[in-house]
């Protein structure tokens, strides 16, 4: 890997500043938020993260949140994309210069969004049945008032943690740590949401797993079992993607492992354009993998050890 | 998750509502059209009383191919020609396999050369744009599945791309027919939006929830992860019956070609066993071949919430079906129900 990824990005830029999940397809909140990571961490004074930071701030809603794009009118899961892209998550933890207001009204509103919820006792009992899961733990939804799920819910963990210092916010990322181990898979790792279908193992998956690995390293790194890392490697290996590679790396990276036959794959799918399948948002993430340039320190993209400012 | 709710059979519906007329209607509105307002209740009856009085029978061409080893373009080409399909020279078509994961031992996805097979009859019959698209409910990159399913070589030897349709540019459709309570709009990829026909190519398999996966389950790979997340719960809080409908009224027109040579029975999608059937079911009334597969399976059309509900509210035939080709007999498999049984 080399600085190709980041000219890539650079060309891949829309011309309103954000970017989408092809080149010169509509900008959205995920892939914008993405790329502006990965120059945050190898060039962060780099004008188009600059544009990039504006697009961002520009997609959010009144209510704080934000959707898939500019112009959808509906807040979801995005919005910790949006909160993460706009923090500079550095020692002092303040915010980008002129979006710490954007940040706190997107930590409000991840702080009370609502998600689906069983109270009725008899359904309660056949979730704990079927789904072999504590209904009364809640996460993050991928939408408000739906149910919820380890890659929102990790995501929303990193943002808030992060960002958010209070009682209130401890408290929510304490349930939220207790969901994620209530939701692994038996003998590790996890699945997109519940551990059981119906009394049948469900089988862990790279991707959820190295988002739910990301979020416990933040918040309570003693929760993580040598099984999930093993489960991990072996997923991302299996699924041989190049976001399961990278995502899979950065969470290794996270917890202070390496997986080099995984960063060796990964940088033989960088295309001579200097993306990954053209795609800025697997670009972003490819490129968050490698180490950051020495000016770039103190920027931290997302909650890990191997986005820690080497301080 | 929320399990659908339509418990009330249709024959039962019809039985009542002969004797009790309007009591019976208000109770059937009670347990089954809650949902959808009473404007649409009233709508979907009037129209599925109508279907069932004045509607023409559906077309739906069956033939018996024992493996994938044998000549699966020969039975489709023939099958294709005697369902009265729609005309496709010179149309923009998205072929919709069935990539929801891949499970090793399973037969969880479209297999390779039923797949191969509706790509070559489309550019033989002058197709215009042919892409194969999808958007996995449990894979956030769909290309690693596409290779481990068998379809990249076959799409590379036809130089026809692969859209991941969970990312494809979504844009906001205004909702038809009211299927879809309490939304406006749905987002949908580019490639939905702009196709002329969908053909949708599933996999036959029971499913936990639905009772079946056939044609119309199989639409739910068109809704965008990037807007709706992974797998996509919003089909699921607005009943999986209504969701089916709703995103069929959403793009129409649309054709099924059913992959029965190897099919998944008791616990579907993912990790039922196979079944060797040797079926590949094609029509242009994707209700009526989701109806006469599940036929064909062995399991009870009106305890299948969305077949049941489809008939109802005509929008598409279950009973007035006339079936060409192989004998329903000669094709008959009985299938394990899935574990939480049927509606």
């Amino acid at each position: 890997m080399n600085g190709l990824d980041l000219a890539f990005l650079a060309r891949a830029q829309n011309a309103d500043g954000g970017w989408g999940y092809g080149a010169g397809e509509s900008s959205t909140v995920e892939a914008t938020a993405a790329v502006v990571l990965a120059l945050a961490r190898h060039n962060p004074a780099a004008a188009v993260r600059q544009r990039g930071l504006a697009w961002l701030a520009a997609a959010q809603h009144a209510d704080g949140g934000w959707g898939l794009a500019r112009d959808d009118p509906e807040s979801g899961w995005t919005t910790a994309w949006g909160v993460l892209a706009l923090m500079r998550t550095d020692a002092a933890r303040v915010s980008e210069a002129g979006y710490a207001a954007a940040v706190q009204r997107g930590v409000a509103w991840l702080m009370a969004v609502k998600a689906l919820r069983v109270v009725d006792d008899r359904l309660q009992n056949e979730m704990r049945q079927k789904l072999a899961v504590d209904p009364t733990l809640s996460g993050w939804p991928w939408r408000p008032g739906e149910a919820t799920w380890i890659e929102p819910t990790a995501l929303a963990m990193l943002a808030l943690s992060a960002a958010e210092t209070t009682a209130a916010a401890a408290a929510r990322l304490d349930e939220a740590s207790r969901y994620l181990q209530d939701r692994r898979c038996r003998g590790g790792g996890w699945n997109f949401g519940n551990p059981v279908m119906l009394g049948g193992d469900l089988p862990p998956r790279s991707h959820p797993t190295a988002w739910a690995l990301l979020a416990l390293q933040r918040v309570s790194p003693q929760a993580i079992r040598d099984a999930d890392l093993q489960i991990l490697r072996d997923e991302m290996h299996r699924d041989g993607g190049a976001l399961a590679l990278a995502w899979g790396l950065l969470a290794l990276a996270a917890v202070g492992n390496d997986d080099p036959a995984a960063a060796e794959r990964l940088r033989a799918m960088q295309r001579s354009d200097g993306s990954w399948n053209a795609n800025p948002y697997h670009t972003a993430i490819a490129a968050l993998t490698r180490p950051a340039a020495v000016a770039a320190r103190g920027h931290l993209p997302i909650g890990s050890r191997l986005l820690t400012p080497d301080t | 998750m929320t399990k659908p709710t339509f418990r009330l059979s249709r024959r039962t519906f019809l039985r009542l509502a002969a004797f009790a007329g309007l009591g019976v209607a208000a109770a059937a509105y009670e347990r089954v059209a809650r949902r959808i307002g009473y404007v649409n209740y009233l709508r979907w009856l009037v129209r599925g009383q109508t279907q069932r009085l004045t509607g023409r029978p559906a077309v739906v061409a069956l033939g018996q191919c024992p493996t994938y080893g044998d000549d699966v373009s020969g039975v489709l080409r023939e099958l294709w020609r005697s369902a009265a399909m729609p005309d496709v020279a010179g149309k923009r078509v998205l072929v919709k396999p069935n990539l929801i994961d891949v499970i090793e031992g399973h037969p969880t996805t479209t297999a390779a050369p039923v797949l191969a097979a509706v790509l070559d009859l489309l550019q033989e019959l002058g197709a215009g744009e042919v892409v194969v698209g999808d958007g996995p409910g449990f894979r956030r990159e769909a290309w690693p599945a596409v290779e481990a399913a068998g379809w990249a070589a076959e799409l590379a030897r036809r130089k026809i791309r692969f859209v991941d349709l969970n990312y494809d540019d979504p844009r906001p459709v205004p909702i038809r027919d009211g299927w879809f309570a309490n939304q406006k709009t749905i987002w949908l990829p580019r490639h939905v939006r702009e196709a002329e026909l969908i053909v949708s190519v599933p996999k036959l398999k029971t499913h936990h929830w639905a009772g079946v996966s056939l044609s119309l389950k199989n639409l739910f790979g068109i809704v965008p992860g990037a807007r709706y997340g992974w797998p996509k719960n919003m089909l699921h809080i607005n009943s999986l019956p209504l969701s089916i409908l709703g995103l069929y009224q959403l793009v129409r027109p649309m054709a099924a070609v059913v992959d029965g040579i190897v099919g998944m029975e008791g616990d579907g999608p993912l990790f039922g066993p196979a079944v060797s059937h040797g079926l590949l079911a094609v029509g242009a009334d994707p209700v009526a071949v989701d109806a006469t597969c599940t036929q064909l399976m062995g399991l009870p059309v009106e305890r299948v919430g969305y077949l049941w509900l489809a008939g109802w509210a005509g929008v598409g035939q279950i009973e007035r079906i006339e079936t060409r080709g192989e004998s329903r007999e000669r094709l008959f498999k009985q299938y394990e129900a899935p574990p939480a049984g049927l509606t």
